[in-house]
């Protein structure tokens, strides 16, 4: 939880300084923070407004990078299941890569006591990965603003040398290196990577869709292949 | 338009991303193929928004040699440790050295 938190502060803190520095309002470029909720998508939609694209240019890239979040929310949907309305309607608005990707590792946890202990843990255990979910996230979402802030504010005086926007490349990075178990999902993360190198040029950066789509189904017919 | 208001657009449009499948998928159920998918999505997301990352945005060869080899010593390290922060900690430093060494940066 920490790397991710630490990621994100840094992360955040780029895009604060990225909007600070456009041409777009600044309270307009914040206000991308707790609504579009979601870096590349945020940096994206204030290049495009500050470049004077028409909105629904901005609606397709922003809906082109989220995409993936559609899948990201089918994956949390079983696990979500049965909790309240408020609370789905909640957890769906924190749902980023980081808190993804925290919450799937507990309820994978709480899916795997289940198997090893009785209806009274399992149901413990369930309640106590909703909780880490909702608990992360939120703390997640808090360092996101702040940070994003802080960006909006002091951005604009950090020398540019650091690049500290190859931190998020890099961290992504150590956690396909960390996930990628198996040899489908090592030929997946290989196959999308090249797929979006190749469609950088593509507009509105729909490559980075196509090359999701493209290494998930890499991934899908090699796990078909190794079973 | 307004730039507030495409950024509101923008924020529902992202909340239905967000939402699309936990609300349908309480309803319907999940459909198989996403339950299959789903452990290969984060590798293979994270992996095309890095590489996206590590390429993109450089005017120059010498950035983007300096970003792939800080991208190197980072898998390595993330192997060796079997922790992510390590990408950050071997990957920067490496990233500014080689900066400094190619670009005189």
């Amino acid at each position: 939880m920490a790397p991710w938190l630490a990621g994100m502060g840094l992360y955040a803190l780029v895009v604060g300084v990225s909007g600070a520095t456009s041409g777009v309002p600044g309270p307009a470029a914040w206000l991308t923070g707790p609504t579009i909720y979601s870096g590349g998508a945020q940096m994206a939609a204030v290049d495009l407004i500050d470049s004077g694209a028409a909105p629904a240019v901005v609606l397709v890239s922003v809906l082109a990078i989220n995409a993936r979040l559609i899948v990201y929310s089918g994956a949390m949907a079983r696990n979500w299941a049965g909790r309240p309305r408020w609370w789905r309607a909640l957890a769906a608005y924190l749902l980023v890569d980081p808190s993804f990707a925290v919450g799937l590792d507990r309820y994978g946890q709480a899916a795997d006591g289940a198997r090893d202990g009785g209806g009274r843990a399992r149901a413990d255990d369930r309640d106590g990965a909703h909780a880490h979910y909702l608990g992360g996230a939120v703390a997640l979402w808090l360092v996101w603003l702040c940070a994003l802030t802080a960006g909006a504010i002091v951005g604009p005086r950090l020398p540019a040398g650091l690049h500290l926007e190859f931190v998020i490349p890099l961290f992504l990075t150590g956690e396909v290196v960390r996930r990628a178990a198996t040899p489908a999902s090592v030929l997946g993360a290989a196959a999308s990577a090249v797929v979006a190198v190749a469609g950088l040029a593509v507009p509105l950066r729909l490559g980075l869709l196509v090359s999701i789509v493209a290494g998930l189904a890499v991934a899908l017919a090699a796990s078909r292949e190794g079973r | 338009m307004s730039p507030y208001l495409v950024v509101l657009a923008a924020g529902v449009a992202s909340y239905a991303c967000r939402l699309s499948m936990v609300a349908l998928g309480h309803r319907t159920g999940t459909p198989a193929l996403l339950e299959r998918a789903a452990p290969f999505v984060v590798p293979v997301t994270f992996a095309a928004v890095a590489a996206g990352g590590v390429v993109a945005g450089t005017g120059s060869a010498a950035p983007v040699a300096s970003r792939s080899v800080a991208v190197a010593v980072a898998v390595v390290a993330v192997r060796r440790t079997g922790r992510t922060h390590a990408a950050v900690a071997a990957g920067m430093p490496t990233l500014w050295a080689l900066n400094a060494l190619l670009t005189g940066g």
